[in-house]
């Protein structure tokens, strides 16, 4: 039984030591958000925050989040900073077929919480894990930077 | 894709603990971030193996200073070095390398210690770690030692790990008025492995170089360092007709292979580039001028 916290509520999900972070998010407990795309660690599709850090869940075991805080775009949906990304994306077309966007909005999330004022160079390092093949990356690093003006404008 | 398999997970929090595990269990295998060993879960023997996380372990993780010596725990993952300030001052290169490993995502979970004893030839955090000397702590239910980095690798995926034995803990002496720098070659310029590695150090003593080291990567089976180059040109005056001179001898320390990531011939040439740069920086943040 892994016991951990998923968008602030506690959880228990039976799952064996086989089974991914992603599986469990996805299969046992229905967090569709969190996408399965090369299960190497290489496309950042299957990112989520664990204790507030970028990782892909593809990589973790179940039992490895043990007492750990897990977060995906669904514990984000009020979140001020997160809101002002999902906009920027929707606005600066950012968003294509959408299957990157929730690692990619997790990421900059992270990016943004730790530092407002990011330079391109820095965005760049922050989403180099999240791999996207439809927008090619223009429109995603401008609403990075745009919702980085809006949380702080000075 | 096929799902793990193959596998149990135990999860110890005490290093004793661990080790008990690991001298006990038939097929056991050490496991810290797993981004280099988790998908290779799928294709597992039939005989299960009992990864024996060491994530739980305190002691194993983090960097310290401790009578003149840095000490980096196995599990400090690349983030963590690279928002050291200790290992920014007393190990630029080191500090450099963690940059360029994996992405932000792989940084977060991957640790020094795997890294190494993944013992790839292309292992970012190597070069540094050579040219600095650093030792690794051997540990198992007998008492522990000490060994030069150098001798942990044995070839490539091969380290000198015997069944009953984890890396421990790195550690290395800083010393005043020196500077290292590394420098690296990937297909492109983020989250992909190195085609070729390199990391100098180097001291000073006025305009002459007092101590000199050059760690090659990716261009043998195992990192190495380069002592012939290095003893041809400690005690030296520092000048870009010197760089030039180590640049070309370095070309002759490496022994590289064609494979996917690029050509021997490329890669001979660019171990000489990256000399040159990796000599400039170095002397640079050793206070020199050029």
């Amino acid at each position: 039984m892994v016991n951990f916290e998923l968008n602030g509520a506690d959880v228990y999900v039976e799952a064996p030591a086989t089974m991914t972070l992603l599986d469990m998010l996805r299969v046992e407990l229905g967090v569709k958000s969190v996408k399965k795309g090369c299960e190497q660690g290489e496309c950042g599709a299957c990112t989520v925050l664990v204790d507030g850090y970028p990782m892909t869940s593809c990589l973790i075991l179940a039992p490895q989040v043990e007492g750990r805080h897990v977060c995906t775009v669904e514990g984000l949906v009020d979140n001020p900073l997160m809101k002002e990304l999902r906009e920027a994306f929707m606005e600066n077309g950012a968003v294509q077929c959408g299957f990157c966007t929730p690692g990619m909005l997790l990421s900059a999330y992270a990016l943004l919480s730790e530092n407002r004022h990011p330079s391109e160079e820095e965005i760049k390092t922050a989403i180099e894990g999240n791999i996207c093949r439809c927008t090619g990356y223009v429109a995603i690093i401008e609403s990075i930077l745009d919702a980085a003006e809006r949380i702080a404008p000075d | 894709m096929k799902p793990l398999n193959g596998f149990d997970l135990l999860r110890p929090p005490t290093l004793v603990g661990a080790l008990e595990m690991m001298s006990t269990l038939d097929n056991s295998m050490p496991i810290a971030g797993g981004t280099d060993i988790v998908p290779t879960f799928r294709d597992l023997g039939s005989k299960p193996v009992h990864l024996i996380d060491l994530g739980l372990i305190e002691e194993l993780n983090g960097i310290e200073e401790e009578d003149g010596k840095v000490l980096i725990g196995p599990t400090t993952t690349h983030a963590q070095v690279l928002a050291s300030k200790i290992l920014e001052e007393a190990a630029p290169a080191l500090h450099d390398a963690a940059r360029w490993i994996g992405s932000a995502q792989i940084r977060n979970r991957g640790t020094i210690g795997g890294n190494l004893c993944n013992a790839s030839p292309a292992a970012d955090s190597a070069p540094p770690l050579l040219v600095h000397d650093a030792q690794a702590h051997i540990c198992s239910l007998e008492e522990g030692h000490w060994i030069p980095l150098q001798e942990l690798f044995k070839g490539p995926k091969m380290t000198v790990l015997e069944k009953n034995e984890i890396l421990g803990g790195l550690r290395f002496t800083p010393v005043k008025g020196a500077g290292s720098s590394f420098q690296r070659i990937g297909r492109r310029k983020g989250f992909t492995l190195s085609v070729v590695n390199v990391a100098v150090f180097t001291q000073r003593d006025g305009k002459k170089l007092k101590e000199v080291r050059i760690a090659l990567g990716s261009v043998a089976p195992t990192p190495i360092r380069a002592p012939n180059v290095e003893n041809k040109i400690r005690g030296r005056k520092m000048n870009e007709e010197l760089i030039e001179e180590a640049s070309a001898a370095s070309i002759e320390e490496a022994r590289p292979i064609d494979d996917v990531r690029g050509t021997a011939e490329y890669r001979r040439d660019m171990v000489g580039v990256l000399v040159k740069r990796a000599m400039r920086e170095a002397w640079r943040r050793a206070g020199g001028e050029l």
